[in-house]
């Protein structure tokens, strides 16, 4: 693709950063609506860049409007100044994913997302973020409301993170890519041919994983269930070795 | 069947959106939603890269991408627990000593 497309993108990434750091917590409503405007800036000039990359493969509209959905959430999710709609947004971003897999061809991949990282792993996030914020206001949680409304360093990171999309995408948008081919076995359906690569060419690989999800879960159990001595009461500070070792693990 | 192309090039958009995410925000748990945010950045990325070869490594890696998300979730939320427990906030600057 020529340049013209991927100065475009630059000028997308740099909407976006700006548009980011102006949405950053601290915020007030006429910054957020310059974020709002310079982002929908960025999220059109980024689907325009899509319209051409796509050139005749079809399913515009619906790629479209997933990628639109999952970028804004995303920018939501890290810019929202209250964790539990951070982990609402994230919904979000796992459903849209999940509809750009149907659109690719991972229908299994697709149903595990939604099961896996919507069922499971984000009501894990929900429950702990409950667990760490109840409401009333008793010692521990009284300034619980100022580091979500502070973010650290704004400018430093969205520089940061404009310069790494910036090269990536000006490196997609550059290359010329082949249409998607479609692979030779999806004749089977994707389930299938996905359960055939998984215990012929990685069973290894499977068991590992098996064994990892078990090792994670005895950690977890053995960290959670530690008795840890509060910071303001007793012992004030133990050498940072030493906070677990004198706690008794079960 | 859509373009390999536009699905990495949003790719990229989400992991960079988590890096930024990562390195601003303060409360532990919204850090590790945005490391969850670079996880789908990557998993785009790899069924990108599946059909761009035509073949199904890449949704394969993706199953072992979503076990270790959950195993990075679990382990990782059992630490926040731990600090929360032991500080009483879940501010990450509270935790500065590791520092040195």
């Amino acid at each position: 693709m020529e340049a013209f497309w991927v100065y475009v993108t630059y000028v997308a990434s740099a909407a976006g950063a700006l548009a980011i750091y102006l949405a950053m917590p601290p915020s007030a409503r006429s910054r957020s609506r310059a974020a709002l405007g310079l982002g929908a800036v960025a999220l059109g000039a980024m689907l325009v860049v899509l319209h051409q990359l796509a050139g005749e493969s079809g399913e515009h509209i619906t790629f479209g409007l997933l990628s639109f959905l999952a970028i804004g959430a995303a920018a939501r999710v890290i810019t929202h100044s209250r964790p539990v709609y951070s982990a609402l947004y994230f919904v979000m971003v796992v459903l849209s994913t999940s509809g750009m897999a149907v659109l690719a061809g991972a229908e299994f991949l697709a149903a595990a997302l939604v099961i896996v990282y919507a069922g499971a792993i984000l009501v894990t996030y929900v429950f702990v973020i409950m667990l760490a914020q109840q409401p009333g206001s008793t010692d521990p949680l009284a300034s619980s409301m100022k580091y979500d409304a502070m973010a650290r360093e704004p400018g430093a990171a969205v520089l940061a993170g404009f310069v790494l999309v910036a090269t990536i995408a000006g490196v997609i948008v550059g290359r010329e890519w082949p249409d998607g081919v479609a692979s030779e076995v999806a004749a089977v359906g994707n389930t299938l041919a996905i359960g055939d690569v998984l215990l012929h060419r990685f069973a290894v690989s499977v068991e590992l994983a098996g064994v990892l999800l078990m090792v994670a879960m005895i950690g977890a159990i053995a960290i959670a269930r530690k008795r840890i001595p509060r910071a303001d009461e007793g012992d004030e500070s133990p050498p940072p070795g030493e906070i677990g070792r004198r706690a008794k693990p079960f | 069947m859509v373009n390999g192309a536009g699905m990495s090039l949003v790719g990229a958009v989400l992991f960079g959106l988590g890096v930024v995410g990562f390195l601003t925000r303060r409360n532990l748990i919204v850090m590790f939603l945005s490391t969850e945010v670079m996880f789908q950045g990557v998993l785009v990325n790899l069924i990108a890269m599946g059909m761009r070869w035509g073949d199904l490594q890449g949704q394969a890696f993706g199953v072992f991408v979503l076990v270790i998300a959950a195993v990075e979730a679990g382990l990782g939320l059992a630490i926040v627990v731990m600090l929360f427990r032991r500080r009483g906030t879940l501010d990450a600057e509270r935790w500065n000593t590791l520092r040195g």
